[in-house]
């Protein structure tokens, strides 16, 4: 069974595959926190390997602007940690990313057919619609653009041809990810949140 | 070893020793005997049985197969697992040069011990090996058959263009039995059952270059060496199109998934992604592969996924367009110029648009006047005709015409016709004339669907991966 991969690493992972991720760190107090924020609206999440889904065990906040929205939230997540029996854990500030769709870009290992790499819509809910495309690593364009025209969501992941492009690229960087660090067994990228124009790795969970 | 390089033996032997052949009619050993004979297989053929006196079947039999005088190119081996290995041992000392074992009793029932011997004594002599609990094979061409179904009960196919694999030797012999009912003919039938040695990748690597396959219809459980399938597949989907049903999909492989991707990717998933990217075209049932196997025999190619469909009965044709925008697929829209043409051939009644309804008492001079265009047109990629036997103008001059037009375009062409024995009549003319020809119009483009996306595949990929075109 694999572990959790520490949060920073897993970003300057993906960073170094060109993948972006939103500035975060880990804070040690609300006091931090605060500083962290410098004026902009962040996400504070508990870290910790007894919750592997964040979302749903409710350890995630967002839209946290100004001094006491932060300080509340900080506190909250705290007792919420406590009480869930999270121990040990940490708490991670990250900046919010603009707002779009939410999509999904994962990893996961056959023992048959080796790394495969998948994309598909979003969020907490990918696992009730099953809307996703799924390839052996290493891909190539013809395979990621095979994969979006797959989707039933394709008009919403990918409306137009930069975003389309954008997304392509993402997939050949995740399959290049997934192919060159053989001990990485499942990866998830939930959500990527992309807009036109752009786009944030705001959730990453890397297993080795 | 190259196993694929020496796998020819098993189907173009000189000489067939068969071990376990029986006077016995309730033999395994007798049936694969006598169909050796009724096959009428050119060759020598040994019968070995430990209990051997004389003849038979009118053959003369021997105890051991080292007694032979000469050499043997082909052992089928039929008698209880636990008699394999040392006899499998025994060809190897003689020499022969590949073996088939039908007895089942090894791995299937968690004998591995057994089973491994046998991987040993193969590789020890460099004796492919097929199976065991197999039917092993049937080549039409080198009237070669060793399966233990006799011919009363199983139909044999016509020769033809189309090999059929199978893991399973269930569903080998019954598709088979089901093959020789249909239009296309049969180049080659592998069951491999254990695959102690000759595997799905052995098999690809050998039906590649075997001039006398054009397509291959493959049934299978699981592949055992992953990143070795997806390369011959690769290369083999460029050259000639592979249809693929996947037995023994289990949600199994998500059990012990941490994330979402995982999750979903399970073991089914990890197939899936792989036929996709390979180009393989997936069969959801033993019926897909042969609606498949059909339509891929003909060896069309499609441009596009507009479909033309002409027809003499227009609420099929209505079926038919629904069916044709079920699969991703569209009503071809004629040029002006066309339709022009087509209002000087068709009674008034006529609407000449698509789908073109030609009314019930249209007969061959109107389908002849409605293809002579349609096959022309450049606004369409492929043709649905719906000709309705059960209707007063059609008989076989319909038939006779649909044929001519099926070897005189380029574009797929594919025939819906329902109904009871005189239409199967006529279905029979025009199946064996090369068209493939369906019951429902949603068959029909389901097909011309796997057709179309194997087209695109092989013209998107051909680049990247390098297609050498055999035709």
């Amino acid at each position: 069974m694999g572990s959790l991969l520490e949060y920073s690493d897993a970003v300057k992972l993906v960073r170094e595959y060109g993948i972006e991720a939103p500035e975060s760190r880990y804070v040690s107090s609300a006091e931090d926190a605060v500083d962290f924020s410098r004026g902009r609206s962040i996400a504070l999440k508990v870290i910790s390997n007894k919750a592997l889904h964040k979302s749903k065990s409710g350890v995630v906040m967002v839209n946290l602007t100004g001094r006491d929205e932060i300080v509340d939230a900080f506190n909250h997540l705290k007792s919420r940690a406590v009480r869930g029996r999270l121990s040990p854990y940490r708490i991670l500030a990250q900046v919010m990313a603009e707002p779009g769709t939410e999509i999904i870009i994962g990893g996961s290992t056959d023992a048959q057919f080796g790394k495969l790499v998948l994309v598909g819509m979003g969020g907490i809910y990918v696992e009730v619609f099953k809307d996703f495309a799924m390839r052996v690593c290493p891909i190539n364009e013809y395979d990621a653009k095979s994969m979006l025209k797959e989707l039933r969501s394709r008009s919403v992941i990918a409306p137009d041809r930069d975003t389309e492009r954008m997304v392509v690229e993402l997939l050949l960087r995740t399959s290049k990810l997934l192919t060159e660090n053989e001990r990485i067994s499942e990866l998830d990228l939930n959500p990527i949140i992309i807009r036109r124009g752009g786009y944030s790795a705001v959730d990453i969970r890397v297993l080795v | 070893m190259n196993m694929h390089k020496r796998m020819d033996i098993l189907f173009n032997p000189k000489s067939v020793a068969i071990i376990g052949a029986s006077q016995n009619p309730d033999k395994v050993g007798h049936v694969i005997m006598q169909n050796y004979l009724d096959m009428g297989f050119s060759g020598s053929i040994y019968p070995v049985n430990i209990n051997a006196d004389g003849r038979i079947l009118g053959v003369k039999a021997y105890r051991k197969i080292g007694a032979i005088d000469g050499g043997v190119d082909l052992a089928v081996i039929a008698i209880p697992a636990e008699l394999v290995p040392s006899a499998l041992e025994e060809c190897g000392r003689k020499g022969v040069k590949g073996a088939i074992v039908v007895s089942g009793g090894f791995s299937e029932i968690g004998r591995d011990d057994l089973q491994d011997r046998l991987t040993e004594i193969s590789e020890r002599y460099s004796m492919p090996v097929l199976g065991p609990n197999c039917l092993g094979v049937m080549d039409l061409r080198s009237r070669v058959d060793t399966m233990f179904l006799p011919t009363f009960k199983l139909d044999r196919p016509k020769i033809g263009g189309v090999t059929f694999v199978s893991q399973s030797g269930a569903v080998g012999s019954t598709v088979l039995d089901m093959i020789s009912h249909e239009g296309f003919g049969l180049a080659k039938f592998i069951s491999y059952g254990n695959a102690a040695v000759i595997d799905e990748v052995d098999i690809l690597k050998y039906l590649i270059d075997d001039e006398n396959t054009k397509i291959v219809l493959f049934y299978m459980e699981g592949v055992r060496r992953g990143r070795e399938f997806m390369e011959i597949a690769r290369r083999f989907t460029q050259i000639k199109p592979i249809v693929i049903a996947k037995g023994g999909i289990t949600p199994e492989g998500s059990k012990a998934a941490h994330s979402h991707t995982a999750a979903l990717a399970g073991s089914a998933g990890a197939y899936d992604a792989v036929f996709k990217q390979f180009g393989l075209t997936r069969a959801n049932d033993v019926d897909e592969l042969l609606y498949f196997g059909k339509i891929f025999d003909t060896e069309a190619r499609c441009t596009g996924k507009r479909v033309a469909i002409i027809t003499n009965g227009g609420g099929m044709a209505v079926l038919a367009t629904d069916a044709l925008y079920n699969n991703g697929l569209e009503l071809a829209s004629l040029t002006k110029e066309s339709e022009k043409k087509l209002k000087r051939f068709m009674p008034p009644i006529v609407n000449v648009r698509m789908p073109l309804d030609m009314a019930g008492d249209a007969d061959d001079i109107r389908f002849k006047a409605a293809l002579d265009v349609v096959s022309k047109d450049p606004n369409v990629d492929m043709i649905m005709v719906i000709s309705l036997f059960q209707t007063p103008g059609a008989d076989s001059r319909v038939a006779a015409t649909l044929i001519h037009y099926k070897s005189e375009t380029e574009k797929p062409m594919v025939v819906v016709s329902p109904g009871g024995n005189y239409a199967q009549v006529h279905n029979q003319m025009m199946e064996s004339s090369g068209i493939p020809v369906y019951a429902s119009p949603s068959t029909a483009a389901r097909s011309l669907r796997a057709l179309l996306d194997y087209s695109e595949y092989v013209r998107l990929t051909g680049e990247i991966y390098g297609s050498k075109k055999r035709r």
